[in-house]
């Protein structure tokens, strides 16, 4: 049996999986929270928010991005650990790993739906964020979100977002699938953001560390002219983190011992 | 003989510097019950796991239909089905959706849930989630999950575990009945040796990582064809030399009683005959067969210890 077959058979079994749980909700109402909460300041104080002269559609992107680049790791977070702590509440490793399916492709199936997931969820944000400027066009109008704007630029910020998010994911990804414990991928990501926020007010290594990538890359977003795809460092980073630790992590999936 | 289904040679595994398994040579026949028996501890869930691939072998360790495991892995497993110790399942999900996932991984029909559901007696219960079920009805569920792919062998470790004793009636008939009627090969591991008394027709005896005997359930017994007779008399001083007379070995006596090793029933008789002859009263002539309990505890004397 090849390699494409088994993993469809995996990512088959792995979506079902998900069925009435908390994940499948988390994928949608997480992207939905910031857009709801910007819905309402901007409904009910739109014209405090967005005085005469300011961009409508950038001020409500900025509002979007900024608790986002907050929030958004935690949700990688619990993303990696619902994923992979279903197996280990369930007891369920050895289940699956008992099938007639290569390890190879089993780890991949779960890697890939976990990414899917990500992925998934940052499109809805972007699509949630846009839902809201054009709500406002009909509950506060004259805010200036009658303006046209270029959906493709809120779509690419959010796939540049995603991509500069793998490193870190990865990193979440393969600690949770390793631990069973619920607390120590938790720790480990907290630890890894308040880090970045600390290192990043002045050292110099600050733009390597993997925590930070996201809001690196969405740093110059105020600035006028921002080109989404000018400063790819960060995503470059992110990239080459991401495919050295779904590498390792699947090598150790692979040799592992499961028990 | 027909020829093997699971064959391990010299399979030796180690925790770190503890060696769990030493020198295992199994050779499972087509068409048996295997009972895999052993004290807690003594490698039968390890060597499970390593057939499975759970655990990795060595290259030309494990043979499953006659074929290398770790190079036909995909293939190998997709003709076995699997009961691992404690159940794995998703209990979120009701039976039936569990039945699901696998049944996506293996790739067999749909209809073969219903199939299965009815093998193991939980079509009523399907959509109930799994939360609810009590740890017999897991069980049961683990084993339809581990026959959705139709399989040649079926791999059951410790499947009564933790069940009551209608539940452990109900495994044991659905394991002869898969047997019997589908035709299953069924490797089973178990500590517990009454319950492989009743259903397995080949063993294997793990003790310690090593195996203590391997073959048929009743060579076991002939393995060590020794009975004894315990006679309960009056007067044991005067018995002994009656029965010394007649070239028997007293093993123990104190002032009532006597046992002695004899070969056959007649023995019993012509001791007897002789005791009362002699005026001996006998209260009790008292044959005991070495049991399969105390052929396992001999063979894997540690438990006491």
């Amino acid at each position: 049996m090849n390699l494409a077959l088994q993993l469809r058979r995996g990512i088959s079994a792995e979506i079902f999986k998900y069925k009435k749980t908390f994940t499948l909700w988390l994928l949608i109402l997480a992207p939905a929270f910031v857009p709801i909460i910007n819905f309402i300041i901007l409904w009910r104080r739109g014209p405090e928010m967005i005085k005469e002269g300011m961009n409508a559609w950038s001020t409500l992107i900025s509002f979007s991005i900024d608790p986002a680049n907050f929030l958004f790791p935690f949700f990688v977070m619990m993303v990696a650990l619902l994923v992979n702590n279903i197996e280990y509440s369930s007891n369920t490793w050895k289940l699956i790993y008992a099938q007639p399916l290569s390890r190879l492709a089993l780890y991949l199936s779960k890697m890939k739906v976990f990414i899917v997931m990500i992925f998934i969820s940052l499109m809805l944000f972007g699509t949630f964020t846009i839902l809201v400027g054009l709500s406002m066009r009909v509950v506060q109008p004259g805010l200036g979100f009658e303006e046209s704007f270029s959906f493709g630029f809120e779509y690419a910020l959010m796939f540049k977002i995603f991509l500069a998010t793998l490193g870190m994911a990865s990193i979440q990804f393969f600690i949770s699938q390793q631990s069973k414990n619920l607390i120590l991928p938790l720790g480990i990501g907290i630890a890894g953001l308040i880090s970045f926020m600390i290192v990043s007010q002045g050292w110099e290594y600050a733009p390597y560390h993997p925590y930070g990538y996201a809001i690196l890359a969405t740093g110059g977003i105020r600035q006028e002219g921002y080109q989404i795809w000018a400063d790819m460092a960060s995503v470059y980073k992110s990239l080459i983190v991401a495919t050295g630790v779904f590498v390792a992590a699947g090598v150790i999936q692979v040799k592992k011992r499961i028990m | 003989m027909s020829k093997p289904i699971i064959q391990t040679t010299e399979l030796d595994f180690y925790f770190k510097d503890f060696k769990a398994l030493d020198k295992i040579n199994l050779n499972v026949p087509e068409g048996s019950i295997y009972g895999f028996l052993g004290p807690n501890g003594a490698g039968k869930t390890t060597t499970i796991r390593i057939l499975l691939d759970l655990f990795h072998s060595k290259p030309g360790q494990v043979k499953l239909f006659d074929q290398d495991l770790l190079p036909n892995k995909v293939e190998l497993l997709g003709k076995v089905g699997a009961l691992i110790e404690n159940p794995s399942i998703y209990k979120h999900l009701t039976g039936r959706q569990n039945l699901e996932v696998i049944r996506r991984m293996v790739g067999a029909p749909k209809s073969r849930i219903d199939e299965v559901l009815k093998i193991v007696r939980l079509t009523d219960n399907a959509n109930k989630k799994a939360k609810n079920y009590s740890l017999g009805m897991c069980q049961r569920l683990g084993l339809a999950s581990a026959l959705l792919n139709d399989p040649d062998l079926i791999i059951l470790d410790e499947p009564t575990n933790g069940l009551d004793p209608s539940g452990i009636i109900e495994m044991r008939e659905l394991i002869i009945r898969l047997n019997k009627e589908h035709g299953k090969t069924i490797f089973l591991s178990s500590h517990i040796l009454t319950e492989i008394e009743k259903m397995a027709t080949d063993v294997a005896i793990i003790d310690q990582g090593k195996i203590m005997y391997e073959g048929k359930l009743d060579g076991l017994r002939s393995n060590d064809p020794t009975q004894f007779l315990e006679i309960k008399l009056d007067n044991a001083q005067k018995a002994i030399e009656v029965i010394k007379e007649l070239n028997f070995t007293i093993s123990e006596h104190d002032s009532k009683t006597i046992t002695l090793p004899i070969i056959d029933k007649t023995d019993i008789s012509k001791i007897n005959k002789a005791l009362v002859q002699n005026d001996i009263e006998v209260y009790q002539l008292k044959s005991t067969e070495e049991t399969l309990e105390a052929i396992f505890l001999n063979l894997t004397k540690k438990l006491d210890q």
